[in-house]
């Protein structure tokens, strides 16, 4: 590359460009349903004796919102380092369903830009990643996988999660409780259209409708965070057995 | 400021969250799946995201759950912006009305 292509931008970056826009544009709505609940998070956080060194710490290292809720819900001082753990890897478990689904997408790509690609992976980057994908590959569009699209759904995300769960613990005290004012809808309202984006058909959701009744069954029996594995797994089976009957 | 317990459970976090984010594209980048592992895999995102979100469908409180079917309703027929200011502002209007 000469030094007036740079100046003049190529057109393989600004093409990258143009993608990471796209990607930063679809992500914007999800951007503003998480600024809440990463307000909170950090509050939580700080309420249990991190500083404002180490919510961003864990928040940019671990960057997985579920796992840092249920951590900070069992947050002891000192922690108990293995349940912590334990608790992570049980919320975090969906991330190898997630890793998988997109594999198939990812084999154009060297593993030096997948490994961190996959650092940024969370539900949301992920399911808007694939369904972009899915869209591409449909129109005939190769590689369907668009790495900088992708890269545009999940950097302001993650900036937005480290940056905001730090103003939580900050401004933790003086915001009082943040949910009264309705922003807890933001998250089921985003799963939710999500969700619409992956309908295909009342058969092919069979499986979901199981983990919906699993999850929200083990929620009112079981304390903590297992409705999460019980309800994926229960769905997973129950996938699983509906494939075999055809 | 810094808690060297803390810090190191941060580290465990982050290292076991990272192998979860590895673990599935290390072990199945190679593979063909069967029809049926494929069917699981399809509906493994959709399994995923009702089973975090499961709590809000049996919520205590009537005003949530009224705006839940709400959200619901607008989820079906329009994007993810107008579908987010619908859910934050019926949950908000709703549990100021029904105290």
């Amino acid at each position: 590359m000469s030094v007036s292509e740079i100046t003049l931008g190529h057109p393989a970056a600004e093409a990258r460009g143009a993608e990471f826009r796209r990607g930063a544009a679809a992500s914007t709505p999800v951007l503003l349903g998480i600024v809440p609940y990463a307000l909170v998070l950090g509050a939580q956080a700080a309420q249990k004796g991190l500083s404002v060194v180490e919510v961003p710490l864990m928040t940019g290292l671990n960057f997985a919102g579920g796992s840092e809720f249920a951590a900070i819900q069992l947050w002891t001082s000192p922690p108990h380092v293995l349940l912590i753990a334990a608790i992570t890897l049980l919320v975090n478990s969906r991330h190898f369903l997630m890793g998988a689904a997109l594999a198939p997408f990812l084999r154009h790509l060297p593993k030096r830009k997948v490994f961190p690609a996959l650092f940024l992976m969370c539900d949301e980057s992920w399911a808007l990643g694939l369904a972009d994908a899915k869209r591409r590959a449909a129109s005939g569009l190769r590689p369907a996988f668009s790495l900088a699209y992708y890269a545009g759904t999940a950097l302001p995300f993650y900036l937005a999660w480290v940056i905001f769960t730090t103003c939580g613990a900050a401004l933790g005290p003086v915001l009082g409780n943040v949910e009264r004012y309705g922003f807890a809808m933001a998250f089921p309202a985003v799963f939710l259209v999500l969700l619409r984006g992956m309908w295909k058909g009342f058969a092919a959701a069979r499986p979901w409708l199981v983990s919906l009744v699993v999850a929200a069954a083990t929620y009112l029996v079981v304390p903590g965070a297992w409705y999460v594995a019980a309800g994926a797994l229960s769905g997973l089976v129950s996938a699983w057995l509906l494939a075999g009957e055809k | 400021m810094i808690e060297p317990w803390t810090v190191l459970a941060i580290l465990a976090m982050a290292g076991v969250t990272y192998l979860t984010r590895i673990g599935g594209y290390v072990v199945l980048r190679n593979r063909t799946l069967s029809p049926r592992a494929t069917a699981v895999m399809e509906a493994a995102p959709g399994c995923v995201l009702i089973s975090v979100i499961a709590p809000d469908f049996v919520s205590k409180n009537p005003a949530d759950l009224a705006a839940l079917a709400i959200t619901l309703l607008a989820a079906t027929r329009l994007s993810m912006l107008p579908t987010v200011v619908i859910g934050v502002t019926s949950a908000g209007a709703l549990r100021w009305l029904m105290g």
